[in-house]
C-alpha cells in the first residue's frame, strides 16, 4: 500500500500550489479566449443559426487576433516599463505625460527635419528615445535625491509632462503622414502590422534586461528587501534612478507605436495609459510590493485586459456594463494570479 | 518690498468690500426677487477684467473658442493676456472657487464668459457674479429654469447649440451615400454629454427614413481617438462587412475609426461633426463626408465680448429682447464641394470678426422641449 501512495506523490507535487499561482494569468487568458467565442455561440444558438463553436467565432480568428495585437502594442511598452519599475517596489505614474511629450517631440522632429524615413527625418527616432530617457532620469532624480514618494513624484512629473506637450503643441495635433513610416501599421508580416513584430523585440530586450544583466537582477534585489540590498553593498539609489531612465525610454517606445497606431500626435497621445498599463502590470501577476513577475507575466497581462475590452464589444456587451465587467474581471484576475498568502497585510 | 505690503493691503481691502458686497447683495437680491424681476440699477465699469472660464486648452475645440477671446480683447487694442484664463479641468468645483476668487480679487468690476463644466453650476456661478456686481456670459451648459432675464443686466446671455438638427443632416448624407441599404454603426461622445445624446437622436431621426439601414451598434468612444479606434477594430470583428457607413460623434473619434478602416484595407463612407481643421481637410480629400463647423471662434470672442459690453455699459442687456439673451450659435455644413472654399474662408485666415455684431451670426431662440 505504500507503494502506492509513493508513486501518485510525485504527481500531486507536480501541481504545487506555487506552479497553478505563477501560471494563473495565463490560464486566466486562455478561458477569456474560450469564453467569448462561447457567448457568440449562445448567441447564434438562441437564434438557432448554425454555428461550430471555434471555427465560425469572429473573435476566435487570425484578424482579430491581429486587431487585439494592434491595439496592444503601444500599451505593452508603456506596461514593460512601469514593470521594472513595479518589481523594485515602486511605482511610477508619469507614463501619460512622458508619452505625450515624446510624441509631440517626436512628430515636430520628424516633420521638421524631413518629413520621411528616408531622410534625416529618421533621427526623430532616437530623439524620442533620449527624450523618454532624461524625463525618466529627471523623475528618478526626484524621487531618489529628492526623497518624495515615487507615487508623488512620478504623478507631479506626469503632470510636468502634459502641461510641456500642451505648451509644445498649443492644443494643436500633429499629423504623421508619412507612409513608409505608417507601414508599422498598414504593411503586415503573417497577417499581423510590423508594429507587433517591432513590440515583439523590444519585449526580448526587455526581456534580456530582467534575467541576463546585473541591472535587471538588482531591482529584484531592491524589490525583495532593500534594506538587505543596501547592506550587501548594493547602491540602491543608483539602481532606482537607472530604472526610473529605463522606464522612460520604454514610454518612449510606446509613444512611438501610439503615433504609429494612429498617425497624429497630440497633448492627449498620452490619454488612458496609466490604467490600462498598471492594471495590466498587475493582472500579469506582478505583485505591487515589489521582488515578484516580470515582463511575460506583463505580457499576459496587457492580452488579458484588450481581450476583455474587443471580446465585450464583439458579444455586444451593452456599453453601460462594460466598464462594470471590466472591473470585476480585473478584480477576479488579481485574485488568481497573485500569491497573497504570504503577504500578511496590504497596504 | 513695499509694493507686497501694498498689495496684500490692497486684497485686504478688496476681500472685505467684496464680503460686505456680497452679504449686501444676496440679501438685497433675495429682497428685490419679492418685488419682481430686479430693478437694481447695475453699475458699469470702464475697464473691466475680462476672463474665460473652461475645461482646459488640451481639447482642441475649446482651444478655438479661447482663442476667439484672445481675438477680441486684441481688437480691443490690449495684449493676449490681458484674458484671465480660469481652468477648471473638467472639475465644477474649481470652476466656481476661481470664479468667486476672480470676483474679490476684481472687486467685481469683471466680465466674464464662462462655460461652467455642467448645467447645475451654472446657478450658483451666475448668482455669485451678480452679487458682486460683475457680468457673466455662460456658454453650453445651464439648467433651463435658469435665464438671464431674471437677474436684470448681470447676466447678460446664454448660447448653446443643438446638435441634433445638423447631425440628422450629417446623417443623410451618410445614408445617401450608402445608396439607403446596409448597416451603420454610432460611435458617440461621454454618454452623458448632451451633445453626445443629441448626436446619436440625429441619426435615429434620420434613420426612420431609410428603414433598409440598420443601426447596428452605438457605443461611447468618449471624444477621444484612441479608443475610437479600439472600439472600431472591435466593431469590424463583430460585423466585418455588414458595416457600410460610420456616424462619428465628433472630428477625433472620425481619425479613431479612419485609421481602424486603413489598417484593414476598408474604404465605407463616414461623417463626424465640430469642422476642425484637419477635419475639414479629410473631406476635401474625399474621406470624410461632411463634417459641421459651429465656429468656435466667433462663439469665444463672442460671449466674451458680450459679458464685456455689457459691464461697460455699451449696451443694456435687460433693454434687449430675450433672444437676444438665450440662443442657438451658428452651424455650417462641410461637405467635398465646399470644403475648399470653406477653408479658405474660415480656416486658412480666421475671419476679423466685428465683435459688436452680437446676433448676426446666431442661430435663434433657444428651444425647451
Amino acid at each position: 500500500m505504500t507503494d502506492i501512495t509513493a508513486q501518485t506523490a510525485p504527481r500531486a507535487r507536480w501541481l504545487t500550489r506555487e506552479r497553478i499561482i505563477k501560471w494563473a494569468p495565463l490560464l486566466v487568458l486562455i478561458v477569456l479566449v474560450l469564453l467569448f467565442p462561447f457567448f457568440e455561440w449562445l448567441e447564434d444558438f438562441r437564434e438557432s443559426k448554425e454555428h461550430l463553436y471555434l471555427a465560425d467565432s469572429r473573435f476566435f480568428s487570425i484578424r482579430n487576433a491581429a486587431r487585439i495585437a494592434i491595439a496592444s502594442t503601444p500599451a505593452l511598452m508603456v506596461a514593460i516599463g512601469v514593470t521594472f519599475i513595479i518589481i523594485m517596489g515602486s511605482i511610477d505614474l508619469s507614463m501619460e505625460g512622458t508619452v505625450s511629450v515624446c510624441a509631440v517631440i517626436f512628430a515636430f522632429a520628424f516633420i521638421g527635419w524631413g518629413g520621411t524615413l528616408t531622410s534625416w527625418a529618421w533621427l526623430a527616432i532616437p530623439l524620442a528615445l533620449l527624450v523618454g530617457a532624461v524625463l525618466g532620469f529627471i523623475n528618478g532624480l526626484v524621487h531618489v535625491r529628492l526623497k518624495i514618494p515615487s507615487f508623488m513624484a512620478s504623478l507631479a512629473m506626469g503632470f510636468v509632462g502634459t502641461g510641456f506637450a500642451l505648451l509644445l503643441t498649443g492644443g494643436d495635433r500633429i499629423r504623421v503622414e508619412d507612409d513608409l513610416f505608417r507601414s508599422l501599421l498598414t504593411v503586415r508580416w503573417f497577417n499581423f502590422p510590423i508594429m507587433c513584430y517591432v513590440a515583439l523585440a523590444m519585449l526580448l530586450i526587455a526581456w534580456f534586461i530582467q534575467s541576463r544583466t546585473t541591472l535587471g537582477r538588482n531591482f529584484y534585489a531592491v524589490g525583495g528587501g532593500e534594506e538587505l540590498a543596501h547592506a550587501s553593498g548594493l547602491n540602491v539609489s543608483r539602481v532606482r534612478i537607472m530604472g526610473f531612465t529605463l522606464a522612460g525610454i520604454f514610454f518612449a517606445m510606446g509613444a512611438l507605436l501610439a503615433v504609429g497606431r494612429i498617425g497624429i500626435a497630440e497633448t492627449a497621445t498620452g490619454n488612458n495609459f496609466m490604467f490600462i498599463s498598471i492594471t495590466a502590470v498587475v493582472v500579469g501577476g506582478t505583485a505591487l510590493w515589489g521582488g515578484i513577475g516580470g515582463v511575460w507575466n506583463t505580457l499576459v497581462g496587457v492580452l488579458i485586459v484588450n481581450v476583455i475590452n474587443n471580446g465585450m464589444v464583439v458579444i455586444g456587451l451593452p456599453s453601460y456594463v462594460q466598464d462594470g465587467v471590466l472591473g470585476l474581471l480585473v478584480i477576479a484576475a488579481v485574485v488568481l494570479s497573485t500569491d497573497r498568502k504570504t503577504v500578511s497585510f496590504v497596504k | 518690498m513695499s509694493f507686497i505690503k501694498k498689495f496684500i493691503q490692497q486684497e485686504t481691502v478688496s476681500r472685505r468690500n467684496f464680503l460686505l458686497a456680497s452679504a449686501y447683495g444676496v440679501s438685497g437680491a433675495a429682497a428685490m426677487r419679492m418685488f419682481g424681476p430686479s430693478p437694481v440699477q447695475a453699475a458699469t465699469y470702464a475697464d473691466p477684467t475680462v476672463a474665460w472660464s473652461y475645461r482646459n486648452r488640451t481639447n482642441p475645440y475649446w482651444n478655438e473658442i479661447v482663442s476667439g477671446g484672445e481675438a477680441f480683447v486684441e481688437s480691443l487694442g490690449k495684449s493676449k493676456d490681458f484674458l484671465t484664463h480660469l481652468i477648471n479641468e473638467g472639475s465644477s468645483e474649481k470652476s466656481l472657487a476661481d470664479v468667486k476668487a476672480l470676483l474679490a480679487k476684481t472687486n467685481g468690476e469683471l466680465a466674464l464668459a464662462i462655460d461652467t463644466n455642467d448645467a447645475p453650476n451654472a446657478r450658483p456661478v451666475v448668482e455669485a457674479c451678480a452679487a458682486a456686481g460683475a457680468y457673466v456670459s455662460t456658454l453650453w451648459n445651464k439648467t433651463d429654469d435658469l435665464h438671464p432675464w431674471d437677474f436684470g443686466d448681470n447676466y447678460v446671455s446664454h448660447m448653446s447649440w443643438s446638435d441634433e438638427k445638423p447631425a440628422e443632416q450629417t446623417a443623410r448624407i451618410l445614408l445617401e451615400a450608402m445608396g439607403g441599404k446596409g448597416g451603420v454603426v454610432h460611435l458617440g461622445g461621454i454618454a452623458s454629454n448632451n451633445p453626445a445624446i443629441e448626436r446619436l437622436q440625429g441619426l435615429k431621426n434620420a434613420l426612420a427614413d431609410y428603414p433598409d439601414v440598420e443601426l447596428l451598434d452605438a457605443q461611447p468612444a468618449d471624444w477621444d481617438t484612441q479608443k475610437a479606434n479600439q472600439i472600431m477594430s472591435s466593431f469590424i470583428t463583430r460585423y466585418g462587412d455588414e458595416i457600410t457607413g460610420v456616424h462619428c460623434a465628433n472630428d477625433t473619434i472620425g481619425y479613431g475609426v479612419l485609421e481602424a478602416l486603413r489598417a484593414e484595407g476598408m474604404d465605407i463612407p463616414i461623417v463626424t461633426y465640430d469642422g476642425n481643421p484637419q477635419a475639414v481637410e479629410l473631406v476635401a480629400e474625399g474621406k470624410i463626408l461632411a463634417t459641421v463647423f459651429t465656429n468656435p471662434h466667433w462663439g469665444g470672442g463672442i460671449t466674451a465680448s458680450l459679458a464685456y459690453h455689457a459691464a461697460t455699459g455699451a449696451f443694456k442687456p435687460s433693454e434687449e429682447p430675450n433672444e437676444h439673451r438665450e440662443f442657438y450659435g451658428p452651424t455650417i455644413m462641410v461637405t467635398p464641394e465646399d470644403a475648399l472654399e470653406f477653408r479658405a474662408n474660415y480656416l486658412d485666415n480666421v475671419p476679423t470678426y466685428d465683435w459688436k455684431d452680437f446676433w448676426g451670426p446666431s442661430n435663434g431662440p433657444i428651444m425647451y422641449k
